[in-house]
């Protein structure tokens, strides 16, 4: 709570010291003094700072994020639109960056040094190196262009249908999953190989578990700590910072709503958006952390 | 027919030889003990036992178990026979068990990994062998985790682990090293119990001869990868066969003796070249400790409960006289550390106070560099309390640039080569990397950085703990030898009270934050007032009754 309202007033002063005044951009340079002070009068601009503040925050408090400047709709439809997109295609590169990555990881883990392991080491230093945009444009040109197997870009809408929809950010999702996934399963290899180090391992194998079970029933979990910490900053990250990806594949999603939004001088849209990004940031730390609980019993008694 | 026979067993690691020849046998309901000091090959041989050597190892020989090769098994067999027909007990119960697993789900594994019988009956059998090894259900609930028990009660669980389905063999590697005196004495009590009852063989890994002449019928020495002596308890002591048996025996039993004329032929060189002040004679105790209280806050039960404090530190008070050997002796959790630090200001204080040649200690910033030069720590870790990356020279060097701004670089080096020669290294040894040495020589390395400031008092955190008999007894010698020359004052912090009592003169005994008996060594080993204190005597393992 007290991280949220610290990161609003943050973003407010933040964006308030932006050169550039919302009316006089929205008017054009020839726009008459009177004009100007009339936009301003309308759109709300002419109070004190601490009074707007106020506005806003006691506004998305109860719902109402505002109108935008440039395109006078409702804040709150224009992130509703976006987050349709956004939370999807965030959710669906995190699925896949998860499925690829925990596979690789733990069999490079477990054939430390070998063909395998050299190999996931390899791809995915190359899967880190690869800018994700150029990774998007390389998958348009085979699978969109070449093959035609998806379309290159834009979003049909859930309207036509779930699977048309998932069709459409299948492309964005895997330029997205890719360093993600690369990051990930060195994250879980090396972690993996922490644990299997450990004693507990020696243990179980003493009892006679099998080197399989032993890392199935024992170094699995234990290894999922600093994962865990990973996929919450991952899926943060994948929210808002797919913008790049957004612009190749034109999906209409919240990280050019930003763009768009500090472009144009809309402020209260980047001010909501940014908003709505610490809120997301903040409920996937806590859900991390309910899941810390629920992996280590020694985390319980603190929470 | 013996139960367990090693003959002619060879281990290489990526060629290099490190068990050579070895042949040992042990019986059903007896008890092998298998001693040597670290690298001695001991834990090897009880991992080639049990097939569990690191990748990359090679091994020769036949092992045998109850007439059936073990090295004949493929590994899927050995599976069965591991935790099934021998157990093992590891030294370490602190990472031994699996933090994320129920002490009940990981007993039960052992038992539903060999066996098919209904999950009820592993509850039962589970329940039984927790309570055999001394942890009732009915205080120890099967759905406790590791971290909520204390390291005895976690090597119970490995015990139970071990023994669940009643192996013909059970290996300890150190089991109770890490453990207090009196919960040693308990789980080596439980552990003959185990074998007297069961018939199981045990073979008992320890680095304390003592440990293993209470416990075990029949000995191995071992060093360097061989067996040097074999026989039972009272051969291989009444006889003394093997003049390492001896050596070793000497050296757990060694009381450092000053040499009074190997004194006077090492000049005691000033290590510092500006002239020490020099101190005004008087009797005035060197340290006094008054009341010294310090708490912890404690987490809060709930948002409004009262905050509850532990009190780690009750009202401690004593004092070490200029040149005096002190021992402070306890069980792990009883306050000692947490009092060393209050002592050397590294921890504020909630009462009481702490005098220095007269001066209180201040804590915090303003507290003059001459206290800290007056005072000075070595840790038990002699690999954890050095910076990898900074060559010995500069370690040692490291008090003189706090303490010694105005010293030039050739005066520094100066007092750096003295004082690396007078603890037993070579000069040249300064430009050498720490990871280069033994923990021996690094824990001289400590001492030596300690001596830098010519301190009057040293306190040693446990700082021969982690040394074998031998290489302990060497460095007793030294500081022995140190006290003698430049006139220090140590506080011993330890909990292994054979050190203690050839060191110290006099003793503190501490228990649960209060220092409930002190007094001169000797009248408070031989005649202990308070029951904790007697009770701390009579756990000590004592090669005497056995010899």
């Amino acid at each position: 709570m007290l991280t949220l309202l610290c990161a609003s007033v943050i973003i407010f002063l933040a964006l308030e010291v932006v050169p550039g005044d919302p009316a006089s951009v929205m008017l054009g340079v020839n726009a008459q003094p009177e004009t100007v002070a009339a936009l301003k009068q309308e759109l709300g601009l002419n109070v004190s700072k601490p009074k707007r503040y106020f506005n806003w925050v006691s506004g998305m408090l109860a719902g109402d994020f505002g109108v935008s400047y440039t395109y006078r709709t409702p804040v709150r439809d224009m992130i509703a639109d976006r987050m349709v997109i956004s939370f999807p295609l965030a959710l669906y590169a995190l699925l896949l960056s998860t499925l690829i990555a925990f596979p690789a990881g733990i069999i490079a883990a477990t054939r430390r040094g070998a063909v395998a392991d050299v190999s996931v080491m390899g791809t995915t230093q190359l899967g880190i190196a690869i800018p994700n945009f150029w990774f998007a444009m390389i998958l348009v040109s085979i699978f969109a262009i070449k093959l035609r197997w998806f379309s290159a870009g834009g979003f049909p809408g859930w309207e036509a249908g779930f699977l048309a929809g998932l069709k459409a950010l299948t492309l964005p999702a895997i330029a997205l999953a890719l360093p993600q996934a690369s990051i990930l399963a060195r994250v879980m290899r090396s972690s993996l190989l922490d644990t299997l180090g450990e004693d507990f391992i020696r243990t179980a194998r003493a009892k006679g578990l099998t080197a399989g079970q032993a890392l199935w029933h024992h170094a699995l979990r234990n290894a999922l700590i600093p994962v865990l910490t990973i996929i919450g900053l991952q899926f943060s990250f994948l929210l808002a910072g797919a913008i790049i990806v957004e612009n190749v594949f034109f999906l209409p999603g919240l990280g050019r709503l930003i763009f768009q939004g500090i472009t144009q001088r809309d402020l209260i849209v980047v001010e909501s958006v940014v908003m709505l990004l610490v809120f997301a940031v903040v409920m996937v730390t806590f859900l991390v952390d309910i899941a810390y609980a629920a992996v280590d019993p020694r985390l319980r008694r603190r929470m | 027919m013996s139960l367990l026979t090693v003959t002619d067993l060879q281990i290489s690691i990526g060629g290099v030889s490190i068990l050579r020849d070895i042949d040992m046998s042990v019986d059903r309901g007896k008890v092998l003990g298998v001693v040597g000091e670290s690298g001695s090959g001991k834990s090897m041989t009880a991992y080639s036992i049990m097939r569990l050597l690191p990748v990359g190892s090679k091994a020769s020989g036949r092992i045998e178990l109850a007439g059936k090769s073990l090295f004949g098994l493929s590994e899927s067999d050995m599976c069965e026979v591991r935790g099934r027909d021998i157990g093992m007990i590891f030294q370490e119960p602190m990472t031994a068990l699996n933090p994320l697993k129920s002490i009940g789900d990981q007993v039960a594994e052992t038992i539903s990994v060999h066996t098919t019988i209904s999950r009820s009956e592993v509850r039962r059998l589970t329940l039984e062998t927790l309570t055999k090894v001394g942890l009732p259900p009915d205080e120890f609930p099967l759905s406790r985790f590791p971290h909520e028990l204390s390291g005895g009660q976690r090597q119970r669980v490995v015990i139970a682990m071990a023994i669940a389905l009643q192996p013909k063999l059970l290996i300890a590697d150190e089991p109770t090293t890490a453990l207090d005196v009196t919960t040693q004495a308990q789980l080596l009590i439980l552990l003959r119990r185990l074998v007297d009852e069961d018939g199981m063989g045990l073979i008992l890994i320890s680095h304390d001869l003592a440990v293993v002449a209470n416990t075990a019928d029949n000995i191995a020495v071992m060093r360097d990868g061989v067996v040097l002596d074999t026989g039972s308890v009272k051969n291989i002591f009444s006889d003394r066969r093997h003049p390492y048996t001896t050596e070793l025996l000497e050296a757990s039993t060694h009381v450092p003796v000053v040499n009074e004329s190997e004194l006077e032929s090492v000049n005691p060189e000033p290590v510092n070249p500006k002239p020490v002040n020099p101190e005004p004679v008087n009797n005035a105790p060197l340290l006094e400790v008054q009341n010294l209280v310090r708490e912890y806050k404690l987490p809060r039960g709930g948002l409004f409960k009262p905050v509850r404090y532990l009190r780690a530190v009750d009202n401690v008070s004593f004092t070490i006289n200029r040149g005096e050997n002190v021992a402070l002796v306890g069980e792990s959790g009883c306050g000692k550390s947490t009092l060393s630090r209050a002592i050397l200001g590294l921890e504020s204080i909630q009462g009481g106070a702490v005098y220095l040649d007269g001066q209180p200690i201040v804590y915090g910033a303003e507290r003059s560099l001459d206290q800290y030069r007056k005072m000075q720590v070595v840790f038990q870790d002699p690999y954890g309390s050095f910076n990898p990356r900074h060559t010995v020279a500069r370690l040692v060097a490291e008090p003189l640039f706090a303490l010694e701004k105005k010293l030039q670089k050739p005066a520094r080096q100066q007092a750096v080569a003295n004082v690396l020669e007078r603890v037993g290294l070579q000069s040249s040894d300064g430009s050498k990397y720490i990871h280069e040495f033994s923990g021996g020589q690094r824990q001289r390395i400590a001492i030596a950085r300690a001596l830098i400031s010519r301190p009057s008092l040293i306190i040693l955190d446990e700082a021969v703990s982690a040394l074998d008999v031998s290489i302990r007894a060497r460095v007793l010698d030294l500081l022995a030898e140190l006290s003698g020359s430049f006139d220090i004052a140590y506080l011993f912090i330890s909990h292994d009270l054979s050190v203690v009592r050839a060191v110290a003169d006099r003793v503190l005994v501490m228990k649960d934050g209060s220092i409930v008996e002190q007094g001169e060594t000797d009248a408070v080993f031989n005649s202990p007032e308070h029951p904790y204190t007697k009770k701390l005597i009579a756990s000590v393992p004592r090669l005497a009754y056995a010899v």
